[in-house]
């Protein structure tokens, strides 16, 4: 703000200046757009400075012909200085790297309400935009793997994506896109393919139970992917990436900024061969798979925003997405989503807002059936969603957030009698204060109450979380309540599993729940920033299926509770050269009741790691980055036999590195060049276990981006 | 101003209120399972004047044979070990076969307009029943755990690969082949098989679509 002051002191300033002459340019971020605000001041001449406009311009007249230093700032990013010689005649362009701390960003999980990260009481880690470039994932699956170590994808039956995140499964940790839950799961995982990173301005992640916020699920954390609003007046952006096994991802997006309208459609496609593990290992036994199913994919999505008066604002969005899987040469498994909904905020005040939302999110499967050309759905699961949000500041710092959400759940499933149906009504009211006492002290405190309508249950979810600062470090303290409310499949299933044998539903089942305790303690100091937290959970009533024999057959019910206790630190630091790097550790330790087996394959130490240099020219950009995971071994117990849960044997996963070099590089204006080796150091597991990296040696891909409005901007 | 806003923010949540609630929408790209369309089994399509037809069955059950009488048009069902019908030509159990003294060549022709004449087929190219002991699968219950119990039986190895069924994988790969089988009858007939499917509208293996053209001349 300060320097926003000052800078415009400074127009002002310049205005009575006997002018000897002008430089301007333009302040954009690393992909070339404009930093709308951002500032420019010159070193040696406080007064003077100028506020880049809405295509990120500036103009400064200095006074005489001498050598100056022209610096460019903006909020959450890196400040970048130049110095001009006294004949500089062209234009002089900054572009402006983001800060590697973001304690600047504002987020919303945490707390449902707009803080900067450095305020949440609640640890938060935030995944920005730059690091989803530098990554070049896909889906989210590939950039939470190398960017949040302890978070691992592998296979579940018939190849089917399956979740660990620090000792929590698919369906204990929520997904979110803009608030907004996904319909759909399959063997207890919500189809992450769903999830891709097109347009995604920044992901956040609170793990531990958030339930008091979000309820169902969110019993190891949430995970809510952000979408960016369009920036600019308007843009067009065109992508293509190759890579092995014939991969390809193909994308491209028209966005607009004018006046009361802001739009962006993105439209994505990707596929990719089937890959033939035996490639990848001398041996004979290839592994629990031979061969990975080849797939593809087409995602595309619109989003409108309608500023309708000062203060009002609606949000319209669409989507769809399609994926299909060649599980065989007779059988295509085909995914496919609707999506849409409606939202209005109103800053009815300056004190009180509020937001009604509808949204609708439908998942379906089908078979499709080669023989007879004939696509067959099986399975869907529609959900209407309707919520409502109040914010009221007290004192212009306390915030008192209440809320209510209903939502509607069908689902028909071939898992179902008859391929029948089953429909559920939750409700749920919640609220939350957020004191802020001292500037050095928050306290937060919420509770939410849930009911379920299939089983009648009603679940109550607290949380308690403090903060205080003192000098450049920032501890945090809190305890959660989460929750998981058994589904409609776990309740009705009654499901002849292979023509081998049934799996039955159970309508009694009681809630999972957790009580979550977190401590940590974050330092900053210049360029770096350091993490380390400390975690606690115990979960009961976990739901799980267990072979009875006078059923012959399984049956969901509910098994002993596990404690999850581990502990991540997190460094980085980054440097004025350009030069950035980023560790981060992962302890996770799970306890069981003494005799009772342990059979999820948690892995007790994991690690990522990057290290990364960006330059900007000022008609070239170079960034290099090498990034790694590494993950250790773990043993764990596994059922001898799959009908009979009488004994287990040890089964130990063998641990792996894997590392991947990536070069972008921006050739002119909007145009940037991909290069990436993945698997760099060649990594070829023995046997391919279902959580062995599906890898079958070193890969290069290549990647284009062509941002086409920057093309006709004058630079 | 507030009035404007509070009018724009109440028109915008009934509108969304009144959005009907459903159990989704587009349901009409898809096709309807049969099962919802209704189900026939046995010769579900006989052309005199062709000789040619369609054969549905019901093969999921792993303990019964259904046995086929070209002539007669009739599928008879037994449990595995009981006794064959009267009058039968080939029976199939899940995707295995046996025939009732026949022989069977496997042709390259993939429509019955490609056939060839009978008389290509060497003497030594025809292929009769084996007795097996573990082709007959009866009970799966213990797959899972490694432990499949068989039934002795004939079973004919060439028209069997109408289905090639890959259990090195998991899941196995299921591949048809495609192809049309002469069955040179013990009546001196010939018949024309080819397995158009294995699966039911919902993906459930087991139920076998079979062409068929009788007798061939």
């Amino acid at each position: 703000m300060k320097q926003l002051v000052l800078s415009l002191f400074g127009l002002l300033f310049t205005l009575q200046t006997q002018a000897q002459y002008k430089i301007s340019g333009t302040v954009s971020d690393a992909a070339g757009r404009p930093l709308v605000g951002a500032t420019v001041t010159v070193k040696e001449l406080p007064t003077l400075g100028a506020v880049a406009d809405t295509e990120g311009r500036y103009k400064i007249e200095l006074p005489d012909k001498n050598t100056y230093t022209l610096c460019a700032s903006f909020v959450g990013y890196e400040s970048v200085s130049e110095k001009i010689a006294a004949d500089q005649s062209g234009p002089l362009n900054f572009r402006l790297a983001e800060r590697s701390t973001m304690l600047d960003q504002v987020v919303v999980t945490a707390t449902r309400t707009p803080k900067l990260l450095k305020d949440v009481p609640i640890v938060t880690r935030v995944i920005s935009e730059a690091d989803i470039k530098q990554v070049d994932a896909t889906h989210v699956g590939d950039l939470l793997q190398s960017e949040l170590p302890g978070i691992e994808f592998s296979y579940s039956m018939n190849q089917q994506v399956s979740l660990n995140m620090s000792g929590f499964g698919g369906n204990s940790v929520l997904f979110l896109v803009d608030g907004e839950r996904l319909a759909g799961e399959t063997l207890d995982n919500v189809d992450y393919s769903r999830l891709n990173m097109d347009n995604v301005g920044r992901i956040e992640i609170v793990k531990g139970a958030v339930s008091s916020l979000y309820g169902s699920n969110a019993i190891g954390g949430v995970v809510n992917i952000i979408s960016r609003e369009s920036r600019e007046p308007w843009s067009i952006n065109l992508n293509g990436r190759y890579g092995a096994h014939n991969e390809q991802r193909y994308g491209g997006s028209v966005g607009f900024n004018q006046g009361r309208f802001n739009s962006m459609t993105n439209v994505q496609y990707t596929s990719i061969d089937a890959i033939d593990l035996s490639k990848g290992t001398d041996n004979a036994e290839v592994g629990d798979y031979s061969t990975i199913y080849g797939n593809s994919s087409f995602n595309v999505k619109e989003r409108l925003i309608v500023t309708a008066a000062e203060g009002l604002r609606f949000t319209a969005r669409a989507g769809y997405f399609f994926r299909e899987r060649d599980a065989s040469e007779s059988i295509r498994d085909r995914y496919r989503s609707f999506s849409g909904g409606l939202k209005g905020n109103w800053a009815i005040t300056q004190s009180d807002d509020l937001e009604l939302s509808y949204a609708f999110d439908q998942y379906d499967k089908s078979d499709y059936l080669v023989p007879t050309s004939r696509d067959v759905r099986d399975y869907s699961n529609v959900q209407h969603t309707l919520r409502t949000l109040y914010n009221h500041t007290f004192s212009g710092k306390h915030i008192l957030t209440v809320g209510g959400d209903y939502l509607r759940d069908y689902l028909m499933s071939y898992q179902f009698t008859d391929n029948g149906s089953h429909t559920q009504h939750t409700a749920d009211a919640f609220a939350q204060f957020d004191w802020n006492p001292h500037r050095r002290f928050n306290l937060i405190a919420g509770l939410r109450f849930d009911h379920f309508s299939a089983a009648n249950l009603s679940h109550l979810s607290p949380k308690l979380g403090v903060m205080y600062k003192v000098a450049n470090c920032s501890l945090r303290a809190s305890y959660a309540g989460g929750f998981r409310a058994p589904t409609l499949k776990e309740m009705y299933m009654d499901f002849y599993m292979g023509n081998i044998f049934m799996i039955y539903g159970n309508p009694e089942l009681k809630a999972e729940s957790s009580h979550n305790f977190s401590l940590s303690a974050e330092y900053l100091k210049g360029q770096h920033n350091f993490t380390v937290t400390g975690f606690y959970n115990l979960v009961d009533n976990r739901i799980t299926t267990v072979w009875i024999q006078e059923l012959e057959g399984q049956i969901y019910t509910t098994m002993s509770p596990l404690q999850v206790a581990g502990a991540e630190a997190n460094a980085s630091g980054r440097y004025a050269c350009g030069i950035s790097w980023r560790v981060s550790y992962a302890y996770t330790r799970e306890m069981i009741k003494r005799g009772q087996p342990l059979l999820s394959s948690t892995r007790p130490h994991a690690a990522t790691a990057r290290l990364a240099y960006n330059k900007q020219w000022k008609n070239y950009g170079l960034n290099v980055s090498l990034s790694g995971r590494w993950l250790s071994r773990v043993t764990c117990d596994v059922y001898t036999e799959v009908t009979s849960y009488e004994e287990t044997v040890r089964q130990t996963y063998p641990g792996y590195t894997i590392w991947k070099l990536s070069l972008t590089q921006h050739l002119w204006r909007g145009m940037d060049l991909t290069l990436a080796v993945d698997n760099l150091f060649n990594y070829r597991p023995d046997y391919y276990y279902s959580n062995s990296p599906t890898t079958i040696g070193t890969t290069c891909s290549v990647g284009l981006s062509l941002n086409i409005e920057q093309f006709f901007k004058n630079k | 101003m507030n009035c404007k806003q509070a009018g724009l923010f109440l028109s915008g949540a009934t509108l969304l209120l009144s959005l009907p609630a459903c159990n989704g929408i587009f349901e009409d790209i898809y096709d309807m399972p049969t099962s919802e369309t209704g189900n026939e089994y046995g010769f579900i399509v006989v052309d005199e004047k062709t000789r040619r037809g369609r054969i549905y069955i019901d093969a999921t059950d792993y303990t019964e044979w259904h046995y086929i009488d070209l002539q007669g048009k009739r599928v008879t069902t037994t449990p595995v070990g009981d006794a064959a019908p009267e009058t039968w030509d080939f029976a199939i159990h899940r995707y295995d076969t046996k025939t009732n003294g026949a022989e069977v060549w496997e042709s390259s022709a993939s429509v019955f307009d490609d056939l060839p004449a009978l008389g290509i087929v060497s003497e030594e190219q025809w292929i009769a029943d084996e007795w097996t002991t573990d082709r007959i699968t009866v009970d799966m219950s213990q797959m899972m755990d490694g432990v499949i119990l068989y039934a002795e039986d004939y079973w004919n190895p060439c028209l069997s690969r109408w289905l090639d069924v890959n259990t090195s994988t998991m899941p196995p790969v299921y591949t048809l082949s495609g192809k049309i089988y002469l069955l040179r009858l013990n009546n001196g007939t010939y018949a024309a098989l080819r397995l158009t499917n294995f699966m039911n509208d919902a993906a459930i293996k087991g139920y076998m679509t079979i062409d068929y053209l009788y007798p061939v001349e």
